[in-house]
């Protein structure tokens, strides 16, 4: 089955951004709950959102202080914000409208119907009421996408540049979710360590964990178990390790794939031999920066072997 | 039964399935005893059901306006038009001729110009016109074919005689709603597939697979078709990947392609680059290779031009295959017909009116009020003027336009346009339509069985257009044994 390096470059990205849009949503969600519980002088503050997504510039460009409103509305609602849920959710709609050839018809509908349905709602769910719903519904209709997709595409190569887009967003994710965790938290000296079981608790939440994590380890959520676990844990599907396991495995009956899996496999040594048990948290955050920085050349191989053998670029608010 | 079709009046025009008396014709008499057995609720809920599976099957065309482009849902109207095929094997026939000649027309433009040295067409009218592209001068693809692919315009007046009205060579659209229209219809109205012997049409995709395979320039594989489109905001987009996917062929975009040094077509894929062999194509000429046409073009493959000439790669249509494509030209077809095949053309030109000759100009400016203006050079409806219903001022205006520029204007009487019963808000109405058919042109040449009936929504209007507020009908060729 033929696969131009355009169509594969769009799923690619459409995938990201599906993951991308879910993701966000998820941890906003979790960390809104989280909110609720804590001190209002205890918690890490919402600037810890903006940290996770490495957005701060783009978040100075337009706003001066983080407060509730301020970073809500950036992660939700700003058409600006990359990383924020519309603009996702759009950017993943403009792949599809341009693949839907190689896509179940559903998909395109279902996609369109969540634009929709975020260009309508996102800006009124900004505040706290409309909220909850606003990323419930986010979340369910890209999941409904997924396993869409799951269910009705054949094994080809479309699907497996689908597979490769949505596990790697999804790995940059969990690494920044615990990043920032540990940023904040770990290791320090701190006023109020009664709430930090809670941050974590809240994190694993944001990437459902939590379950699996209490019948695995225990109800009690501790750091450095934390962090192995959503490291580690080869069966939790929103685990790094299952993540790159399963970018392993689509990638490859790809040609050429040999550059790709040779970095693919290096950021998982690195794993394999992290042992965050044993780890400062200095030693965390220098991990998971050399990490991040193997999955970032392992992304730009991906473009470079299958798609950048683009002669003109094509319009990079609809890509990237 | 509905009280409209007894007051159902085509007035002078030739109607498809009602003769002057409002009696059913013979070809239509299931169809129309169908039509009026139906309560008023039970043709709205037919309509309804129609519109819904339009909508389910994702049949749309995209209208640019007001820099915004905005998916409609295709316009269909459920009652379908009825030809006996016996007529339309008559029509059929002359289609088949049509295609011959024009592309025997195009092939000697290019080559030995023997139709303009000896004067039957007039030389200038060719050679000056942007339709012809000196840099395919020389060629002749296989089979002497350039207009692979022919969207021929018919319309029928007031005796009920087809005419051909236009010919369109260089990348006619529609076929994909022709097929579309059937399945909707079969969902709509299934029990009439049980009384009549109604041709099918959903073999079309394999058909142009047949023929453009057959343009393949190398023998002995099967060859690698690409559908090239302009991209998701043609109007036509919808069309590009139906046809695409009937063919199980990619649908690529000019970035997709590029040209090696070995200068054969290559497209990009995630397993490396695969040699392509024929490119359907649905952008025109100009935007085609920027090293040979507009430069600015962003759309085509820098240097397809030159793996075409050196017969590496087929295009289809030819590029150059638009100098037959001209409604000046057109006025010459019969006498093509007669000097290249020796036949007398089976099927009717209206009499066509070209502007640059003296005698004819003065006729069309004394006549404007009875005449169809229309410009030599343009497709979709876009500038023409129906004398009759325009105003002073546009008739004025028009005269001023013929002046100035002869050569791009011819005119024609204004037919009346054949009509059919067409659902208008719950009634039934005589509305006028055309009918656009396909002709296949490769190592065979094939018709498609009927086309796609395209009618005027707006009462008394000819402007059939979808771009136009035109909708569509689905169009039966039916054996006339049943």
């Amino acid at each position: 089955m033929i696969l131009l390096s355009r169509v594969a470059e769009r799923l690619y990205w459409m995938a990201r951004y599906l993951e991308r849009a879910e993701d966000t949503a998820r941890l906003v969600q979790a960390y809104s709950h989280l909110v609720m519980d804590i001190p209002a002088d205890a918690g890490p503050g919402y600037e810890i959102l903006v940290q996770i997504l490495n957005a701060e510039p783009s978040y100075h460009d337009k706003y001066r202080v983080y407060n509730e409103h301020n970073v809500l509305k950036f992660l939700i609602a700003d058409q600006d914000n990359t990383g924020s849920v519309t603009h996702a959710i759009q950017a993943a709609r403009e792949n599809v409208r341009t693949t839907r050839d190689v896509l179940p018809g559903e998909v395109w509908e279902h996609v369109n119907e969540l634009h929709l349905y975020a260009q309508e709602w996102a800006e009124k769910s900004v505040g706290r009421r409309n909220r909850q719903a606003f990323l419930d519904e986010v979340i369910a209709r890209c999941q409904m996408l997924n396993g869409l997709m799951i269910t009705t595409l054949c094994r080809d190569h479309s699907y497996r540049f689908i597979k490769i887009g949505k596990l790697l967003e999804r790995a940059d994710m969990t690494t920044r979710v615990i990043d920032v965790g540990a940023g904040a938290l770990l290791g320090d000296e701190r006023l109020h360590s009664s709430v930090d079981p809670l941050i974590w608790a809240c994190l694993l939440q944001s990437l459902s964990a939590m379950g699996t994590y209490r019948r695995t380890i225990g109800p009690v959520v501790e750091a450095n178990q934390m962090v192995d676990f959503v490291l580690r844990e080869g069966s939790l599907p929103r685990s790094v390790r299952f993540c790159l396991n399963g970018i392993r495995q689509e990638l490859a009956p790809l040609s050429n794939s040999a550059e790709a899996i040779k970095d693919l496999d290096r950021a998982r040594r690195s794993l394999s031999r992290f042992n965050p048990e044993k780890s400062t948290r200095d030693e965390l955050h220098a991990f998971i920066d050399k990490f991040q920085a193997y999955v970032m050349t392992l992304s730009s191989t991906i473009i470079d072997t299958w798609f950048s053998s683009h002669r003109t670029t094509i319009d990079p608010e609809i890509t990237q | 039964m509905h009280k409209s079709w007894k007051s159902y009046n085509a007035g002078d025009t030739f109607d498809e399935l009602l003769a002057p008396s409002t009696r059913p014709r013979v070809s239509a008499r299931r169809l129309v005893n169908l039509l009026q057995g139906l309560s008023p609720e039970e043709l709205h809920s037919r309509r309804a059901a129609a519109e819904l599976a339009i909508r389910d099957m994702g049949i749309f065309f995209t209208i640019y306006t007001e820099g915004e482009n905005i998916d409609r849902a295709w316009p269909f109207d459920i009652i379908p038009r009825v030809i006996p095929a016996q007529q339309w094997d008559k029509v059929s026939r002359g289609l088949v001729q049509r295609s011959r000649a024009l592309n025997c027309f195009i092939d000697d433009v290019y080559n030995k110009q023997k139709i303009l040295a000896e004067g039957i067409v007039p030389a200038e009218l060719v050679l000056d016109s942007e339709n012809y592209k000196p840099q395919c001068a020389g060629m002749s693809p296989r089979y002497g074919a350039w207009a692979h692919i022919c969207g021929t315009d018919l319309v029928r007046d007031k005796d009920g005689k087809f005419y051909v009205l236009e010919d369109n060579l260089r990348v006619p659209s529609g076929v994909s709603y022709l097929l579309e229209n059937r399945e909707v219809t079969k969902r709509v109205l299934p029990e009439l597939f049980e009384n009549y012997s109604i041709r099918p049409v959903d073999d079309y995709p394999s058909r142009l697979y047949s023929t453009l395979a057959s343009l393949s320039p190398r023998d002995n594989q099967r060859p690698c078709i690409v559908v090239l489109t302009p991209g998701i905001y043609n109007s036509a987009y919808f069309e590009h990947s139906f046809l695409a996917r009937g063919m199980g062929a990619q649908l690529v975009e000019g970035p997709d392609l590029y040209v090696e040094d070995d200068d054969c077509v290559y497209m990009l894929t995630v397993d490396g680059p695969q040699r392509v062999d024929v490119v359907y194509r649905r952008i025109d000429d100009e935007f085609l290779d920027p090293e040979v046409f507009r430069e600015d073009s962003i759309l085509g493959v820098p240097g397809i031009m030159r793996a075409w000439r050196n017969g590496n790669v087929a295009i289809a249509n030819a590029p150059g295959a638009g100098v037959a494509d001209d409604k000046a030209i057109y006025a010459y077809v019969p006498a093509m017909i007669r000097y290249y095949l020796n036949e007398q053309p089976s099927l009717a030109n209206v009499k066509t009116y070209l502007c640059m000759h003296e005698p004819d100009r003065e006729y069309v400016l004394a006549n404007l009020d009875k005449l169809v203006v229309k410009p030599a050079n343009e497709s979709g409806g876009y500038g023409l003027m129906v004398g009759p219903h325009a105003t002073k001022a546009k008739r004025a205006e028009f005269a001023k336009l013929i002046e100035n520029n002869p050569r791009n204007y011819v005119a024609q009487p204004t037919l009346t346009l054949s009509t059919a019963p067409t659902c208008i808000n719950d009634d039934v109405e005589p509305r006028h339509l055309d009918l656009r058919a396909f002709i296949l042109h490769g190592k065979e040449t094939w018709v498609t069985p009927g086309g796609l009936t395209r009618v005027a929504m707006t009462k008394g209007s000819l402007v059939v257009n979808s771009s136009q507020g035109g909708g569509s009908k689905d169009t039966w060729i039916v054996e006339s044994s049943t």
